[in-house]
């Protein structure tokens, strides 16, 4: 950097050396470092409290640094405002948190621009707004006079992309962009983040899941403890349980712990039994069985109702139909309090506005669904007293912070304590709605054991995941919901993150998928079903029967085994023609979208004496039923 | 952020950190100050005069506490001590004290239940809520009044004013118990702690099986019922209920909390907090008197000393959190 004047443009866009910040006694940053070029997606790692936000909050000029040295192009950096950094061409894509949520989708693109003296053209506006979303390839997903209010999360993320680039951004950060997408959603977003880096943008991609840091970065630098323990590594070369040792400077072992090693068969005691469960309009019908000691999942996408179901079980939200069954004995709940007197716990999704009261200690707030439960004027928190000991110990607290202010603990701490709240007053279920989201990994697998710990010891525990991934590594069961409804109830070795993705994929996006089955049931006289189908199990998707067919025992949500269907040699054929099994007549079709994503398979059955018709047929019809329709996907795209 | 371990402070550090050991210091300061300027401060004589005058608002001071602790806040105070102080004042034509003032209290719970129930159950904004009652409050006491003050007040209901135990006088001993009380009841017991809990975070304290309803409640219920009891006090003093009194008593009382350190939002402050903001309050109007201040003068004084508690409390913080 002798001359900025003539650095190459192959040049580091982002150089920041030894960068220092102190937040009173918190030494957020000792020693980062971090290089960015254009034209890459730069991946900015670390645990929970290793200084991620602090050095990405450094750089878009939100607050000073201590020391250390910063360049941008070439030039030092200096951002003493948000405004500055802006101005040289810095943006960051923050967690829809600095969008105006009355103002509509347009002006919230040009935000910015209110801030700059002159007059606004909003007919220009609307134009460059056109500009930025087609560059995104994203042209009609924002109606721009929409309040922003009322987008999903994913829309406003765009809205967020749009505004820097609006800003002219060279150098975008995505701070935990993807925390409340879908799988979908992600997918679209890292389509849009290809594109930036093509276009030349440098991007830094600030993450927890390592999945996504192995899709989409180039190469990687890791935080620990404020110090940058490894800077711009290749992600190619790099395999998980690296980065995951650069994270916590250690080795860490697997990351899930191994479930069911204590498994007793299918003979275990159900203890919450849940049939029908209604809140209109999110929740719809809601019905599934938890166990004693069993880990159950409950998967799908964000916006398919489970927190919603989860909260109208336990009193939080208006039920308005379902019964509820704790061992056997339908219970009324109508208050969370007759749920954790009947020993139902619940760890909400949102630990800062649900589950922390951030001016009562660590110590009272491990007391307050004690307090919740306790009958009584005063306050019993001595007969717990014992208990907080041994729980500390088992979760591995430390014990002489008791006084001190929740908000001081890292995330994972935090969530510790809110399970460890629970844990305390011994319940029977044990729900967790998101339990790992914003919790660093080398705290999520101690959470990963701690749930299977309780579940050894007896504890029903139901686990909402948005990370399918981490949904198969813990449970045993999944049920999945979509639009409200439970669609599906499998163990999970059978499963895989196709398979829940697709069959988590909103129902109004398989509305085709099901009209292809109705018509072809229809047409055919038949038993027209739509299943993934492997070696050893058959989940089926969806199923269409006409009056005439034949009874086929295939619900839709449901895994068998081919073998335990009466068309075992059709599923072992799968060949393209009809294949007889006795008195039944099967057709199968393997089902593509239209960019060639398998997704599974629609199959025919009729009564062998009925014509079925020519196989070509029918997969033109499939085809054609499936070729121009986006819908079609099931999401999987 | 997480904070590494922090190492416990030494015991001054740890006795600074606290807000009302601070706050403590700030009343110190202003007595001694004040005795520096005027003689007659500190005799014992003046100090029995400001525990005296600190009653009637400090009682009034413990409902808002309550009610600031859930996060809301009650206009009404002062005209609901007008109006129930108009109903003793009525009650007692016809009935002996204890009944009388006890239709007092009632009257101010009912209407503190009122705001209680649109506030909570209906949602609406504590200040909207209680700024209607406010007025409301006013005019009924003017009414019922038939617009004068009512004299003929028992004289025996001074009695409970001029009592003395050990030397002190009923309404200070009055006083010290029910903050003594309050304390203990916000500190050790369940209603206490989930007033804190509803105030820092309504919706964990709900999903914690908190009685939320309740206990957002009840703050208004109290902080109506103790108007009436403050007022009872004053009336007992100057023997005569008048439709004015009370005129501006929740301006000192929110002062009074404020200054003690609870937190407009809720959650935060002590009923220790909000006894020395009492202190400080009557501490300056008695020796603002002392040194002759006019009294047009004292309000810049008084309010100028919230603000610069205020500041001082806030630049603090913000030096102990960089």
């Amino acid at each position: 950097m002798s001359n900025p004047m003539s650095a190459p443009d192959s040049g580091p866009a982002l150089v920041a050396r030894s960068v220092a910040k102190r937040f009173g006694s918190t030494q957020a940053l000792s020693d980062a470092s971090l290089e960015v070029r254009a034209g890459e997606v730069h991946g900015l790692l670390g645990a929970n409290g290793a200084g991620k936000s602090t050095l990405s909050r450094i750089i878009c000029g939100h607050v000073g640094r201590d020391s250390g040295e910063l360049l941008y192009r070439g030039r030092t950096l200096s951002p003493r405002s948000t405004r500055e950094a802006l101005d040289s061409g810095i943006a960051l894509v923050a967690q829809e948190t600095s969008l105006a949520p009355d103002l509509s989708v347009l002006e919230n693109i040009f935000l910015p621009e209110l801030g700059r003296p002159g007059r606004l053209s909003f007919p220009d506006m609307r134009r460059r707004a056109s500009d930025i979303l087609a560059r995104l390839g994203r042209d009609h997903a924002l109606p721009l006079d929409q309040e922003v209010r009322r987008l999903s999360a994913a829309q406003r993320q765009l809205v967020e992309i749009a505004k820097a680039l609006a800003l002219d951004a060279d150098l975008m950060i995505f701070d935990e962009p993807t925390a409340s997408l879908s799988p979908s959603e992600v997918d679209r977003l890292f389509d849009i983040l290809a594109r930036l880096r093509e276009q030349g943008h440098a991007l830094i991609f600030v993450s927890h899941r390592l999945e996504e840091v192995f899709t989409i970065t180039d190469r990687v630098t890791i935080l620990l403890e404020g110090r940058t323990v490894a800077a711009s590594l290749d992600t190619a070369r790099l395999t998980q349980t690296d980065i995951i040792r650069h994270m916590v400077g250690r080795d860490l072992g697997a990351i899930y712990a191994t479930p069911g090693l204590d498994r007793r068969g299918g003979a275990r005691d159900p203890v919450l039994e849940v049939t029908n469960l209604s809140a209109r309009p999110i929740v719809r019908d809601v019905s599934f069985t938890v166990h004693r000691g069993e880990i159950l999942g409950i998967g799908g996408l964000v916006g398919a109702g489970r927190s919603e179901a989860m909260e109208a079980l336990f009193g939080l939200r208006p039920r308005d139909g379902g019964t509820i069954r704790l061992k056997g004995r339908e219970i009324a709940l109508r208050r969370p309090v007759d749920a954790i007197r009947q020993g139902i716990g619940f760890v909400a999704e949102d630990r800062r506005a649900q589950n922390i009261v951030p001016d009562l200690s660590v110590r009272e707030n491990l007391m307050l669904a004690h307090l919740g439960r306790h009958r009584g004027f005063g306050l019993g928190y001595r007969q717990r007293q014992d208990r907080v000991g041994t729980l500390l110990a088992q979760l591995g607290l430390p014990t002489d912070r008791m006084d001190a202010s929740l908000l001081t603990f890292s995330g994972g701490m935090q969530q510790k304590i809110i399970m460890a709240r629970w844990l305390l007053i011994d319940p029977e279920v044990l729900i967790l709605d998101e339990p790992t989201k914003g919790v660093d990994i080398g705290t999520r697998s101690a959470i990963y054991r701690i749930l299977r710990d309780i579940a050894d010891q007896g504890v029903a525990v139901v686990v909402i995941s948005s990370d399918f991934e981490e949904l198969l590594g813990v449970t045993e069961r999944v049920v999945v919901m979509s639009d409200g409804i439970t669609i599906a109830d499998l163990p999970t070795p059978i499963l895989t993150e196709e398979k829940l993705t697709l069959l988590a994929a909103p129902r109004s996006s398989t509305t085709r998928n099901r009209a292809l089955l109705e018509t072809l049931a229809r047409e055919h006289g038949a038993f027209a079903w739509w299943a993934l189908l492997e070696e050893d199990s058959l989940i089926c998707l969806g199923t269409a029967a006409a009056a005439t067919a034949p009874p086929l025992d295939l619900r839709a949500g449901e895994a068998l085994h081919p073998r335990d269907t009466p068309i075992p040699r059709a599923l072992a054929a799968r060949a393209q023609g009809i294949v007889t099994d006795g008195a039944l007549a099967t057709l199968l079709v393997p089902l593509r979208n239209a960019r060639g994503h398998d997704l599974g398979w629609i199959g025919l059955t009729a009564a062998a004496d009925t014509p079925l018709p020519d196989p070509g047929q029918i997969a033109a019809q499939v085809r054609r039923l499936t070729r121009d329709s986006d819908d079609i996907e099931g999401d999987a795209a | 952020m997480s904070a590494p371990t922090a190492a416990r402070p030494a015991l001054p550090g740890r006795l600074i950190r606290t807000l009302e050991v601070r706050m403590l210091g700030l009343a110190l300061v202003i007595a001694v100050g004040l005795s520096l300027m005027s003689p007659y401060f500190l005799t014992q004589n003046n100090i029995f005069n400001i525990l005296d005058q600190s009653v009637v608002i400090g009682i009034v001071a413990v409902g808002m506490t309550f009610v600031i602790l859930t996060g809301g806040i009650d206009l009404s105070v002062g005209s609901v001590a007008g109006l129930t102080g108009i109903v003793l004042g009525l009650a007692l034509r016809d009935l002996p004290i204890p009944l009388a003032s006890a239709a007092a209290v009632a009257a101010g719970a009912f209407i503190g239940l009122i705001s209680g129930v649109l506030v909570a159950v209906f949602g609406l904004a504590p200040f909207v809520v209680t700024l209607g009652m406010m007025a409301i409050g006013r005019s009924l006491a003017y009414i019922f009044s038939g617009q004068t003050a009512i004299s003929g007040i028992p004289e025996s209901l001074s009695a409970i004013v001029y009592t003395t135990v050990l030397g002190i006088p009923a309404n200070v001993i009055f006083l010290l118990l029910l903050y003594l009380a309050a304390w203990a009841y916000l500190t050790y017991t369940k209603g206490g702690r989930t007033i804190y809990a509803v105030g820092s975070n309504r919706e964990a304290a709900r999903a914690s099986g908190l009685n939320v309803l309740g206990y957002s409640i009840l703050p208004y219920v109290i902080s109506g019922a103790l108007a009436a009891v403050a007022i009872t006090f004053s009336i007992a003093q100057i023997l005569s209920a008048d439709p004015l009194a009370g005129n501006q008593m929740e301006l000192d009382a929110i002062a009074a909390v404020v200054i003690g350190g609870a937190s407009l939002y809720g959650g935060r402050g002590s009923i220790i907090g909000t006894l020395i903001g009492v202190l400080i309050m009557v501490m300056i109007r008695n020796g603002l008197n002392l040194m002759g201040v006019s009294p047009f003068w004292q309000g810049t004084a008084i309010g100028s000393i919230i603000i610069l508690a205020l500041l001082a409390e806030r630049l603090f913080n913000w030096r102990s959190a960089r």
